[in-house]
Parts: C-alpha cells; structure tokens; sequence
C-alpha cells in the first residue's frame, strides 16, 4: 500500500471474532499454556474493527508480545505489518472502546485491562468518514467522476 | 451508509428541542424568511450536473436529492437552542455565565465572531470534474476549514477580537410576545434580541454590513485582516485555503471531489494548505501521529532561526496550529473521555474539534454541561465573490449557537490547539500533562489511565527528547510477535 493512499475496501471480510471461535474453556488453556512457557510476554489478540473499511486485514490474530514493550513500540510494529503510511489514521482501542496510553508499557495494559480468559483484547481502526447523500448516489457520482 | 429518510431531519429535533425545565427559549434570532427557503429550492438544480452521461432517473434522482439537501439544511438553522442559566458556557477556552445579562451579550458576541463556514453552491468547477457545490460532501472539509480559520483570527487578530458587526441590528429587533416575560429566576438564559444574519441575505445584494461610524484606524486595519482571513477561504481555485485547493491537495491521500473526508486526512489536507501558502510564513501545521506530539519535532516546524536552539526564550518561532487526529471509542463515544473533552475545550490554547455526530460532521468549539456547541457546515449558502471591494462578510457568520449531546458525538475527531511562540507551546505541554495528572483520586486507576490517557499520548513524559524525536526501531524482532 503506498503511502498516505486509503483504498475503501467495501466488502468487509466477516471473520468470526476469536472468542467466538474458541471456548471459553480453550482460550484459557491456551494462556495457561502460554504464560506458563513464556512468562515475560503478553498475550494480545489483535483483531480488525467489525465496521472498518479502509485498513487491510492482519495475516494473524494472535501475538505474543515482550512485557517491556511500549504501546507506542507495539503500534509501530503492526503499522509497518500492514505497511501503512505514517499519515494514515490507524488506532489501537483496548476492548475496542479504550485509546491506551502509549507510553505504557504491555505488562502495564495487561493488568489493567486483561480478559478474564487470559487474553488483551484489542480492535484496530481507522477513522468514519463524514458526508450526508445516499449510498447508491454517491457511487453514481464516483463512476462519473472517473469518466471525466 | 446513510440513508436520506425524512427521519434524517428528525436529528433537529431530538437534542434542540425545548427543554421541559423552563419556559424561556434562548435563542430569540427570528426564523429564515420563506424567502430565502424559496430561493434555496429554486436553486436547487445546482447540483444535478455532477453526471456526464446522466439518465433521465439519475438526473431526476439526483434532483429530488439535491431538493432534498437544501430543504434540509434551510431547516436545520429554524431550530431553537436553551442554555441553562445555572451551569457556565465555555467557548474557545472562555467562560460564560448566563445568569448574567452582560454576560449573555458578550457571548454572542464572540460566537457570532467565529468565522462560519458552509456548503455552497455555483462556485467554479472543481478541476476535472463536474462538481459546483460541495452539498452533501463537504461538510468535513468545511470543518476543517473552520477550525484553521479560527487558528488564524486568534494568530492575527487575538482571541478576544470581535467583530464590531456581529450583534448590529438589521432592522427592528424581532421579539417572541410569549417570551417577553423573562424574569431572572428562570433557569434557562435568553439572548437579548439581535438580528439574523441569515435572514439578511434576503435583502438586495447591494446592502451589506456596514462598520460602525467613527471606526478607529486600528479597527479599520483589523477589519481588514478579518475580510483577508476570510477571502483565503473562498470557493475559488486561486484561495490558499478554498474547497478546490483543499480538494486538490486531498488527491495524495486518494481522495476526490465528492468522497466523504475524515478528521484526520482533514486535518492532513490543512496541514499541506498551510506549508504550500506562500502568503502565511508565520504560522506552521503539526499533524501529530498515533496522538503523540513529540516537541522535538514541533520545535523543528516552528523554530526560524539556525545556529540558535529553537528552545531559547529569545529564538524566533513561527506560530504552531497542532492538530491532534484521535478515534476515542470503536463504535461509540467512550464515556471515559467526556471529561477530558471538555478539559481540553476549557484550555484557551483550544481552538475547537472536528468531528461530528455520525456520518455528520460539525466543528465543535465549546460545551455547557453535557452539551458540545458548534458550528455546522450544512447549510447550502450560493457562491460569494471575495475579490469584490467591500464584499458581504454575513454569510460567513453565525449568531446561532446549537449544542448536541456528548453521547452523540461521533468517536473519529481531531482535536486543534494554537501556541503562538514557544512559551506558550511549553504552556499548552504543561497544561496537557496535567490534564492527564492524576489529580482525579477517586476515578479509578483504570479509568485514569483510560481516560486521561491521550494528554499522556499527547505530551508523554517518557516521549522522546529532541534529539531522537522520530520514532525509534522497537527492540524487538517482528517474527518474535505471532504465535499460532
């Protein structure tokens, strides 16, 4: 993706969200698991927005994060994952309603915002867009502006 | 993706209606002559020339919606607004108290000084297209537009200009009969009568705003930076700052005329405005990224002089617009940020939010309890011609405040501060940092974090110094991340 470019994708991808896919039961196994052989880092499972238009899919769900890591360092890190410019707006919302600050550090947003399964959840968005005509129209008007 | 439904018109309704708890309506401003409604619909076929091979239902259609637009937004301004009398109204960083007269007055004053704008319609084609009106698409741009406008009257004129024409009456002074019973223990506050400005536009083009007789020459000049400030904005492709300037520099962020704009690539398009006009060497744009602002980099953009450390008290310093893109919450508002939105509304280094209520943009500049005032860029207003000696400022002004919920307001934004040399930017950091201080014992820690958290983002303590501003390489192997 070039910089700065934000192609709407307009056919959302439905990909059941992980709890959904996973038991309960299961994805606390898995942290048990996970804790148990890695003890320093944090669980995160990074999903994309149900509504977001503009930013691509990750290639994966599941991270497995240094504790010492700042947010900021984090962000950073999925942002050059997606290749995405450094104008493009892209927000991390912990619970996917919290902006986390980022000078903290994961271990720090793991204990304060942890599931109870084990599991950091968190939604990655953009930005709405903001305009007032109807949807069909508004298509019309691109195709038009194209043949011109 | 929103619907034109007659409900979409019910939005008015729902937050402007009277409230129950008092009698005394606000806003006195008399409702837009039918004239004017008439003119709006018999000049509704502007927009229909968007197609180049239209058919007869798209030419219709598009018709009908463009009808459909101007009754709309010639309705929105009909509405009436209550402030409460009880609780103080905060504008750009000042405070009101209505339960004072002469406080009433002075706000008005002061909103109705805001440069105001909107849609229009039959301004020259945007290159390469058909569009002549920026009705139904806009709104964000003009949002933007207004909050850059008011970086500039406080940078050129101060904050506490006002326009010597804001509250001149145009006529005899229009009173409601069911109203003129006020007295002082009503809880909701009313404006004493002053004109409409939008009702003026229905008088002959040749009667204008006049300024007040025995003007000083300072007034004078300072009337005439106010007009200049607002014919940078025209809808005329030469402006710096007009919708196909904007449009245009809104091309490398793949966007075109008449695709919806958010808050941040908004605030992106300002941002390159600003750097390519020549006109305006003493005011910079910072765009922050992931709500962090790094000094460092701020001090980059603003300091003028080499050789000396831009940090110096006597180093030369452009004056810095910060423009800080947030999304607080996913689908909504998170109610955790309602405080620290309106901490941020009380700073005088605010100069407003854009935003809006879902899929609607309004530039919000103040709030009264749980209520944001703003302005709203709907409103369909014809073409002005800026480049005419002594050209009509009233359409570019608004005498009527209006205030949604905060619970409505859309989570996408862009926040605007002004510093107009480096102490005031060291200022505007240390009174973010205490937005964010946990000065707040009883919320808990979570919602402190949460919450005041974007203060943090904004001016965090362990953001990185000047020297190494730029964001780092994180310590860490990418592959290291997954794990299946």
């Amino acid at each position: 993706m070039q910089q700065g470019k934000m192609h709407p994708m307009h056919t959302y991808q439905s990909i059941r969200p992980f709890k959904q896919r996973k038991s309960f039961a299961s994805r606390m196994e898995e942290v048990i698991g996970i804790r148990e052989k890695f003890p320093t880092k944090v669980p995160v499972i990074v999903e994309r927005y149900q509504r977001e238009r503009y930013l691509p899919l990750l290639d994966k769900t599941k991270f497995l994060v240094p504790q010492e890591l700042t947010m900021t360092q984090f962000i950073t890190i999925i942002r050059g994952r997606m290749g995405l410019g450094s104008t493009q707006a892209f927000y991390l919302l912990v619970n996917n309603k919290t902006l986390a600050s980022m000078s903290l550090t994961l271990a720090e947003i793991y204990q304060d915002y942890k599931d109870e399964d084990g599991f950091v959840y968190m939604t990655y968005a953009s930005q709405e867009m903001f305009g007032y005509q109807l949807a069909t129209d508004k298509g019309k008007s691109n195709e038009c502006l194209q043949k011109t | 993706m929103n619907s034109v439904s007659p409900a979409s018109v019910q939005y008015l309704s729902h937050d402007e209606l009277p409230h129950s708890d008092g009698p005394q309506l606000f806003n006195s401003r008399a409702p837009i002559h039918g004239e004017s409604y008439r003119r709006s619909i018999s000049a509704a076929g502007s927009a229909h020339g968007q197609h180049s091979e239209p058919d007869e239902v798209d030419k219709i259609k598009c018709k009908v919606l463009s009808v459909w637009n101007k009754v709309k937004y010639g309705w929105t301004v009909k509405s009436k607004t209550n402030f409460s009398k009880l609780s103080p109204v905060y504008l750009f960083g000042y405070i009101y108290h209505f339960d004072r007269e002469e406080d009433v007055e002075r706000f008005h004053r002061d909103f109705a000084s805001r440069i105001w704008l909107t849609y229009r319609r039959e301004f020259q084609q945007l290159e390469g297209t058909t569009w002549t009106t920026d009705c139904g698409w806009g709104c964000m741009l003009r949002s933007g537009q207004m909050l850059l406008a008011q970086g500039l009257l406080v940078h050129f004129l101060g904050r506490d200009w006002t326009w010597p024409a804001a509250l001149l009456p145009s006529g005899p002074a229009e009173t409601d009969p069911g109203r003129s019973s006020s007295s002082p223990h009503h809880s909701v506050a009313r404006l004493p009568p002053v004109p409409s400005l939008l009702a003026s536009q229905s008088r002959g083009p040749s009667e204008r705003w006049t300024l007040p007789r025995n003007c000083s020459p300072g007034e004078l000049e300072k009337e005439g930076r106010h007009c200049k400030i607002i014919s940078w904005f025209a809808d005329r492709p030469e402006a710096p700052f007009g919708i196909h300037r904007l449009v245009d520099l809104g091309r490398s962020s793949g966007k075109r005329a008449g695709d919806w704009y958010g808050p941040s690539v908004t605030a992106h398009i300002v941002r390159k405005a600003v750097d390519c006009c020549s006109e305006l060497g003493s005011v910079a744009v910072y765009v922050s990224q992931d709500c962090t602002v790094y000094k460092g980099d701020v001090a980059q953009l603003a300091g003028r002089s080499e050789g000396r450390a831009p940090w110096e008290p006597c180093a030369e310093w452009k004056a810095v617009i910060i423009l800080v893109p947030m999304r607080l919450g996913g689908d909504s508002l998170n109610p955790a940020y309602v405080d620290c939105v309106k901490e941020l509304l009380r700073l005088d280094f605010c100069i407003g939010i854009i935003g809006g209520k879902p899929r609607h943009s309004l530039y919000f500049v103040g709030y009264q309890d749980d209520f944001l005032l703003y302005l709203d860029p709907h409103y369909c207003q014809p073409f002005v011609d800026t480049t005419r000696e002594n050209f009509p400022l009233e359409s570019f002004h608004c005498n009527f405040p209006r205030k949604t919920a905060f619970s409505k307001m859309d989570p996408s934004c862009t926040i605007g501060f002004y510093a107009r040399h480096s102490g005031e930017f060291e200022q505007l950091c240390s009174k973010l940092t205490q937005v964010r201080h946990p000065s707040k014992p009883h919320l808990p820690r979570g919602i402190l974090q949460g919450g005041l958290n974007y203060a943090n983002h904004m001016w965090p303590p362990s953001a990185p110094s000047p020297e190494n501003a730029t964001l780092g390489t994180p310590g860490i192997e990418e592959p290291g991340l997954g794990f299946r």
